[in-house]
């Protein structure tokens, strides 16, 4: 028992406290790590009874949210935000506070192993050094274009790392995805921006600035792009100025958490949001007088709201709130941009801002960036999928994303992985990809790591967020970025950095001589300390509101599959992409259902009553790709023809508390991809088949459906 | 601001609304988005445990804040009302505290804050009956004990060492982060001064990145938690039963 509690090595890192720094700035790498010592003899900086503060970035989404974690003798008690971070300014979401339950998780990788693509995690277990041995094996023995890299959103310093080895080597540069970009839909955005002001960057939408907001399907409350960032920009519109609250419209198919906040929530058909900015766009340049800008000249408003299923009258409140406002803006995102028509409407909403908002702009790049790079989009990743089919793929390597489950089963990621001869995966966690792979090298959490990462949005400044261990790692991990220096060294690619320390020293280089930065140092080593006490380095960026060409913008209909009803898939707002493994979150109630632990399907009172439903009753709902069940959850605000059902859940993997829950609604996603590229997951249709079963949901809002008491009494 | 004697206040005794050392919440419902992310600090501060699904699901999940919504009207003119995190009142006279035989539900006279003491609870559940907000949740099972749920052996690491780990039995809720409030007033009192509002808050206002949640001393006109409450569109639920509850509610908006 002793030796289970007993307190682990302390990094002699520079904490939050300000005396330290002049300790730590002149220490090189090589005094990083303090000595195991006995409990007796605590590090000098260590009181017991006293916590110990360590700055670091949330890796549980690509966001870059500053954290600043509570340890105490050597165990990290909780997470806060780092208010000096200018993405969360001290604030976290519900992801980021349970990212603990994934550093002390019961099912983590525990040691270096033997997969051999076993069904569980029955591989046998092997030492770091016959692992480092593994892959420099691989890197010798096979071509450079026979080698690939897949790794997860967040361009971090692994990613760097990663795109440095393969340059050196000669094999194509590493490849970035996460299911949350694809839901994100960035490379519409991009494109868009790409069109309308001739740079692909992803949009800022000030909303702090604003007075009148109004999205076309945007769930930036909840998972999008930055969600706290975006939170706290929500909070400065409602709080308003010169005390005039902001007010929130929100247009969208099926009501998510962020359009449940919204002054007026309008429902519209799937597919059409593009036509409403245009013709909204129309209205306000009517009210406001003036020349009509090109985009909204040519569209018909009484058109549009006939085909989008919205009132005309209410259009003209809204087109006059919008006319009438000093800083209006209009933002789009969710699945508005997943339709074939996606690009488009994503124009539609950006002329909109060009003609009438000054609190619409374009990220500021990341520091040492010189144009944004983007995750890879669903198409690019089907390509990539193609290649491993192919066998022209020897070994992959895959870091910190999960395809086998975040890419859509359409897209063949399971099959195509049978080519490919070795795969190796740095996972932390069993999930379904590294089950599927030949070795598991487990890295370390981010609590446990070194590093940085870029934030692409959500503040309006340049933000390199670092990262540093708050404990030392709870299981027998080694940083991936340490496996694949020391595998190059051996395989013959000498590489100028002994370690990750040194190379991540080595890529902060660049920024010591900048002037104007959150901190500024005379050489690396005071350079890195003050970047760790910080929690990373930044420089504020002037915003520039961009120039758009003044051109025609067309909303084309969207292209749908044939079936009964439009599906519209939405990231679990408290799950995300990767929460599932960690069982706060799952026993956090979904914020517009309630329901906890499991996945349900959204269907509108009517409709339900018309199928024959109840709550809590298992439907089959069928789409030309595939086939999930799951619960019936009454949704009364939902249009008749559209059926909702929350992605996040649906692990066959994953550890305990995630696997065998639910299901996964992008088995349902078809292989069609809009103009930029991104899946046009929208334009899934499915059937609604009754099962007989019942399977009652556990919620939070009240107990009818577990005792099934009061059933058919609701409605 | 008004000097607090810490020794002095409480003399008036426990169903009493003493003037001095009162601490107070405002939450703007109108700025909360329901995001979750102060039920998800509360429960990694105060070693809430998780319960599973099946007994989720019949409604023991222990939750010490959660967020509430109601539905009004139908489609298409339906609409969510706003998100109203819930959590323990802090009753200035508070229906839970006569109720409880083992005298284990009691005013704090110092912070004057309604207290849990767990090691004085017998887990007869009468406070729970009585709590007209729905607040307190009851540990039916041992679930923070490794010996039954085995995930706890390594994710009880995580646990706060401020705050106790309850058992089977016992009733539990919201403590206005109690140990919070004593580490900010020991440090205080060590550097001889008084606690600053803002100095320090709980876990869920800290947390909330829409600043719905603000915390502090409302015996402090300064005092941010004051001044928000002097906004006059403030309400306290269930005032009408006379429980004087220490969270006023803004439904500004709309």
């Amino acid at each position: 028992m002793t030796q289970k509690i007993s307190r682990r090595d302390f990094l002699k890192l520079a904490g939050v406290g300000a005396a330290t720094t002049a300790v730590l700035t002149g220490c090189g790498p090589a005094a990083k790590f303090v000595t195991r010592q006995p409990y007796l003899k605590m590090p000098e900086y260590t009181y017991n009874g006293e916590s110990t503060y360590y700055a670091t970035t949330c890796r549980e989404c690509a966001a870059a949210c500053g954290l600043v974690v509570r340890t105490m003798q050597g165990r990290a008690i909780k997470v806060e935000g780092n208010k000096a971070n200018p993405v969360n300014l001290g604030k976290t979401c519900a992801r980021g506070q349970t990212t603990l339950q994934g550093l002390y998780n019961p099912d983590r990788v525990t040691a270096p192993t033997k997969q051999g693509r076993a069904k569980d995690l029955s591989g046998s277990a092997m030492n770091w050094d016959d692992a480092v041995a593994t892959v420099s094996d691989i890197l010798k023995k096979y071509k450079a274009s026979e080698i690939a890299f897949l790794m997860g959103t967040a361009p971090d310093h692994l990613f760097d790392l990663a795109t440095d080895l393969t340059g050196a080597m000669g094999a194509s540069a590493p490849v970035r995805y996460g299911a949350l970009s694809m839901f994100e839909g960035r490379a519409t955005l991009a494109q868009a921006a790409q069109e309308m002001f001739g740079q692909p960057a992803l949009p800022f939408f000030d909303l702090a600035s604003a007075d009148v907001v109004v999205s076309f399907g945007a769930n930036f409350l909840e998972t999008w792009v930055s969600p706290v960032a975006y939170t706290r920009g929500y909070s400065k519109l409602r709080k308003g100025h010169d005390r005039r609250r902001g007010l929130f419209f929100q247009f969208e198919a099926r009501m998510s958490q962020t359009g449940s906040v919204a002054d007026e929530w309008i429902a519209l058909r799937p597919g059409t949001e593009g036509l409403v900015a245009l013709a909204l766009g129309k209205l306000v340049a009517e009210a406001r007088g003036g020349s009509m800008p090109k985009a909204f000249a040519s569209v018909n408003v009484n058109e549009a709201a006939e085909k989008a299923g919205v009132e005309l009258e209410a259009l003209h409140v809204i087109a006059e709130e919008f006319a009438k406002a000093n800083a209006p803006l209009a933002i789009v995102g969710g699945p508005a941009l997943a339709h074939s028509n996606g690009v488009e409407t994503t124009k539609a909403v950006y002329a909109l801002n060009a003609a009438f908002s000054s609190s619409f702009f374009l990220s500021p790049l990341a520091p040492g960036e010189d144009v944004y790079h983007r995750p890879a989009s669903a198409q690019e990743m089907s390509e990539f999928v193609k290649k491993l089919e192919s066998g022209a793929v020897k070994a992959l390597f895959i870091h910190g994303v999960n395809p086998a489950f975040e890419l859509p089963k359409s897209l063949g990621f399971e099959a195509a992985l049978k080519n490919v001869e070795t795969v190796i995966s740095f996972a932390t966690f069993p999930d379904e990809t590294a089950l599927l792979s030949d070795y598991i090298f487990p890295d370390h959490h981010a609590l446990e790591s070194f590093g940085y990462q870029r934030a692409y949005t959500g503040a309006n400044a340049s933000v390199l967020s670092g990262l540093q261990p708050a404990v030392t790692p709870f299981v027998d991990t080694k940083a991936t970025a340490d496996v694949l220096l020391a595998a190059a060294a051996q395989a013959g690619f000498p590489f100028p950095y002994a370690d990750e320390f040194a190379f991540i020293q080595g890529k902060l280089q660049q920024f010591v001589p900048i002037a104007g930065g959150s901190f500024a140092a005379p050489e690396i080593n005071a350079f890195t300390a003050f970047f760790q006490q910080f929690g990373g380095w930044w420089k504020q960026a002037d915003l520039v509101a961009p120039t758009a060409s003044n051109g025609a913008v067309n909303a084309p209909e969207a292209e749908f599959e044939e079936g009964e009803f439009f599906l519209i898939p939405f990231v679990s707002p408290t799950l995300g992409e990767a929460g599932a493994n960690k069982p706060w979150l799952q026993e956090t109630a979904d914020p517009t259902t309630t329901v906890m632990w499991n996945t349900w399907v959204e269907i509108n009172p009517e409709t339900a009553h018309e199928l024959g439903v109840e709550n809590d009753d298992v439907v089959k709902i069928v789409s030309a790709a595939g086939e999930v069940e799951a619960s019936v959850y009454l949704y009364p605000a939902i249009r008749p023809d559209v059926i909702a059902i929350p992605f996040g859940q649906g692990h066959t993997a994953y550890g305990q508390f995630a696997a065998g829950r639910g299901v996964n609604p992008a088995d349902l996603f078809g292989a069609k991809f809009n103009a930029a590229g991104d899946l046009a997951y929208a334009g899934v249709k499915v059937r609604v088949e009754k099962t007989g079963k019942k399977q009652y949901l556990s919620r939070l809002e009240s107990k009818i459906g577990v005792y099934g008491e009061g059933l058919g009494e609701e409605h | 601001m008004t000097t607090i004697d810490l020794n002095m206040v409480g003399a008036k005794g426990a169903l009493v609304e003493a003037a001095e050392g009162k601490w107070g919440m405002v939450i703007d419902q109108d700025l909360c988005t329901g995001c979750q992310a102060c039920v998800t600090a509360c429960a990694m501060e105060n070693n809430i445990a998780f319960v599973g699904e099946e007994d989720a699901g019949y409604g023991r999940s222990m939750h010490w804040i959660r967020i509430e919504r109601f539905w009004e009207g139908h489609y298409p003119h339906v609409k969510m009302t706003h998100y109203q995190p819930m959590l323990c009142q802090q009753c200035g006279k508070a229906p839970c505290e006569p109720v409880c035989p083992a005298f284990a539900t009691v005013h704090s006279q110092s912070e004057q804050v309604n207290v849990q003491v767990y090691n004085r609870c017998v887990g007869t559940r009468y406070c729970g009956n009585n709590c007209p907000y729905q607040v307190r949740s009851f540990n039916w099972f041992d679930y923070n004990d490794e010996r039954i749920n085995k995930a706890i052996a390594t994710l009880k690491h995580q646990f706060n060492p401020d705050v106790t780990v309850r058992r089977r039995g016992i009733m539990e809720k919201c403590s206005f982060c109690i140990q919070r409030i004593h580490k900010a007033q020991d440090k205080a009192k060590s550097e001889g001064r008084e606690v600053a509002d803002g100095e320090f808050t709980t876990a869920c206002a800290q947390a909330c990145p829409a600043d719905a949640i603000v915390f502090g001393r409302v015996d402090n006109p300064e005092s941010l938690v004051s001044q928000l409450m002097a906004e006059g569109h403030g309400v306290q639920h269930l005032s009408e039963l006379g429980t004087l509850p220490r969270v006023t509610y803004l439904v500004g908006g709309q």
